[in-house]
């Protein structure tokens, strides 16, 4: 039997849950703070004169003060002090990013990666440069807190095992625990599927902001998902579940998929099953192809309004699908995906109405993504800061140890 | 938002006649805080009509108009905008020769004593396009007539948040504009809706109504055929609504709905 939670245990949780209010938020007064956790006045007081202490926040007048009253403070995160690096190992660049407390971008680099086979070693090798250069230019002092890597395929959760990035042809490579010693920050790398991270970001920072449910879909080079279900990012056993690319929508005499099967849902809604549809060959790729052929449809041509129709027709069954198992609030649409669903909405929601329960469906929001191309980067920052929003001043202190002098 | 969130504007059994010719016959339409309702129809429905009649352009010559439950008698722009509805027409009440700020509070300075308040009305629009993440505008001070067809939308949407309005009607908003530029003004009028604004969005595209509305409300020849939910119907049933006021057992209740 468990005793109940210690006083320790009580404040290191009330300071990590304030801690992240003000990280997701911003900027709060010490008012609305004590209405959000519940706590009395003179509790928060401490929590945030502790966090202040720590170089965590600080207290300050809000920036536009109205004219009438006098301005109360507002508590802010302090961008200054704990930082994360992001990474996103995406299908033709390098991204790296510093992202302090609050999510601000500190710093952020990247580099082309040209196609085809990149050696985990060289990737991990161009990253670790990075974060040399990011780490050297901070501010003496700050500490990192944790690092987030984003790649597109299947990670395992446990310890950052790369299974297959089909995209820089990986094969079960130990990505995370060689970056962690690459880096040697003392801080252990957490990898994970570029798509879950954008819908991790949504969820906190974007067009899913509130929303305990949703689904996260992502066009590039393929379609990637993620899933948030009563406020949890989905991952199955091992870290490995939201792919909803594969799920199986055209299996008999569908069209092929980069994972060796057919009829996957990225291979019939696609970056390459939209080009292919439109008329093009295989020269034309990424985005900017797949804004021709939604400009193309909305200037009237009939072969790009055929594509996106056929297109629309695939995603709505494949979303009609995902509606129907997990009753999202939210479906969000980002990447190429965006383009393609302000260019597809009829067919997408038609075929969700025709297939979707009407209880599964009835409060169902379809929305693009507010991030942008930003969403997967935010999310590894945000998957970097948990640590530290759990245990705040344990965390800032273990980091702040092994980067001491 | 909820799905069941009670109209703020109810119109109905709307009758409206241009001399011999009635253009709205016995209309019935709800508009919905938080929700974004499509109004859609061929050419010469009734859709603007219909819109500058709850806007006060048109006097209407029977049946009711409720706000807030409450019957009210609209005469002209000025009474609709004090109920708080703002109309943006498709060819827009903007002023080339000023620039955002100026068009923003046209007719509606704020003023300190005699003179202008720049200050404050500057910080205003400012905080309402930042409230809106509009970010593609570089100076609020820049002249209207060099803004792109989206952008003045943009400013045209933005003035109608910054005077608390609850009901904003938009009317073709997207016509004329790229897809990058109609990718934008659709967030904007999703967002105003999110926030709880009623917002009501004429368009011809199929791919805009069903990408941000929450209903759809049909006329065919100046009658409503159906205002249905977003989840319930399917884009062909929408074009069979529109070009024959049914679709099974949706629409008006004789075949080209012209009993009279
Ligand atoms: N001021 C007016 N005087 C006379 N007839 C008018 C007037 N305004 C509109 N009409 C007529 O009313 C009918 C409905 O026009 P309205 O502009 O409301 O259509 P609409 O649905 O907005 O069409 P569109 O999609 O082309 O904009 C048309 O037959 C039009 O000619
Ligand atoms: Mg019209
Ligand atoms: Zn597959």
């Amino acid at each position: 039997m468990k005793a109940g939670p210690s006083l320790e245990e009580i404040r290191r949780h009330n300071l990590g849950t304030l801690l992240r209010h003000v990280h997701i938020s911003g900027s709060l007064s010490r008012a609305v703070l004590t209405d959000r956790m519940g706590l009395n006045r003179s509790t928060i007081l401490g929590l945030v004169s502790e966090l202040a202490s720590a170089g965590l926040v600080r207290e300050e007048l809000p920036r536009d003060t109205g004219r009438a009253g006098r301005p109360s403070l507002v508590v802010r995160p302090e961008s200054d002090q704990a930082y994360v690096l992001a990474f996103d190992v995406g299908v033709d660049r390098l991204i790296a990013a510093r992202i302090g407390l609050g999510g601000a971008f500190l710093d952020r680099r990247e580099t082309p990666l040209p196609p085809g086979h990149r050696s985990a070693a060289e990737v991990t090798e161009a990253l670790a440069g990075f974060a040399r250069q990011m780490v050297g230019a901070a501010r003496e002092g700050s500490v990192c807190v944790g690092v987030g890597a984003a790649v597109r395929g299947t990670v395992r959760r446990l310890d950052g095992m790369v299974r297959a990035a089909p995209y820089v042809d990986w094969l079960d490579e130990e990505f995370g625990e060689d970056l962690t010693r690459r880096l040697g920050l003392g801080v252990p790398v957490t990898v994970e599927n570029e798509a879950s991270l954008g819908a991790l970001a949504e969820h906190l920072r974007g067009a899913g902001a509130g929303c305990q449910d949703l689904v996260y879909l992502h066009g590039d080079i393929g379609i990637g998902g993620g899933i948030i279900s009563g406020g949890h990012l989905l991952g199955g056993d091992a870290g490995y579940g939201g792919e909803v690319g594969h799920m199986v929508v055209n299996p008999r005499g569908g069209r092929r998929c980069g994972c060796g099967g057919r009829g996957c849902l990225e291979a019939e809604a696609g970056e390459r099953a939209l080009l292919e549809a439109a008329g093009l060959g295989p020269s034309a790729t990424g985005r900017e192809a797949v804004r021709a052929v939604v400009e193309a449809a909305d200037r009237g041509d009939a072969g790009a309004r055929g594509a996106l129709h056929d297109i629309g027709d695939w995603l709505g069954i494949g979303v009609a699908n995902l509606v129907n198992l997990l009753n999202p609030r939210t479906v969000l649409f980002g990447g190429t995906l965006r383009e393609v669903f302000l260019g597809s909405a009829a067919q997408i929601r038609s075929r969700i109405n025709t297939h979707a329960l009407t209880p599964t469906r009835e409060h169902l929001r379809l929305r693009v993504g507010a991030l942008g191309d930003d969403a997967v980067l935010i999310g590894a920052a945000e998957l970097a800061f948990s640590q530290l929003l759990v245990g705040p001043l344990e965390a800032l202190a273990r980091h702040a140890a092994v980067a001491g002098p | 938002m909820t799905a069941t969130a009670t109209p703020i504007v109810q119109l109905r059994g709307i009758d409206k006649s241009f001399g011999p010719v009635q253009v709205l016959h016995d209309v019935s339409f709800d508009i919905r805080p938080g929700e974004v309702t499509a109004l859609v129809g061929d050419n010469g429905a009734g859709k603007s009509t219909l819109v500058k009649c709850i806007g006060g352009i048109h006097p209407i010559d029977g049946g009711a108009y409720l706000f807030e439950d409450e019957q009210v008698h609209v005469h002209s722009p000025r009474d609709a905008a004090a109920l708080g509805v703002e109309i943006v027409y498709q060819d827009l009440a903007l002023c080339d020769n000023l620039d955002i700020v100026q068009n923003m509070f046209l007719g509606r300075e704020k003023r300190r004593g005699l003179v202008l308040d720049d200050a404050t009305m500057e910080e205003m629009a400012a905080k309402t396009l930042d409230g809106l993440s509009v970010r593609t505008v570089t100076s609020i001070r820049q002249q209207v007539a060099s803004l792109s067809g989206g952008q003045r939308q943009t400013v045209a949407i933005a003035k109608a948040v910054l005077w608390n309005s609850k009901v904003v009607i938009l009317d073709e908003p997207t016509a004329a504009l790229g897809v990058a530029q109609t990718a934008q003004v659709l967030e904007l009028v999703r967002r105003l809706a999110d926030n709880g604004i009623a917002v009501v969005l004429i368009s011809h595209n199929m791919n805009d109504v069903f990408a941000v509305s929450d209903r759809i409300a049909a006329l065919y020849l100046g009658r409503m055929a159906a205002q249905v939910k977003a989840s319930d119907v399917t884009y062909s049933q929408v074009v069979e609504l529109i070009t024959s006021g049914r679709s099974g057992d949706l629409g008006l209740a004789t075949a080209n709905g012209v009993t009279l």
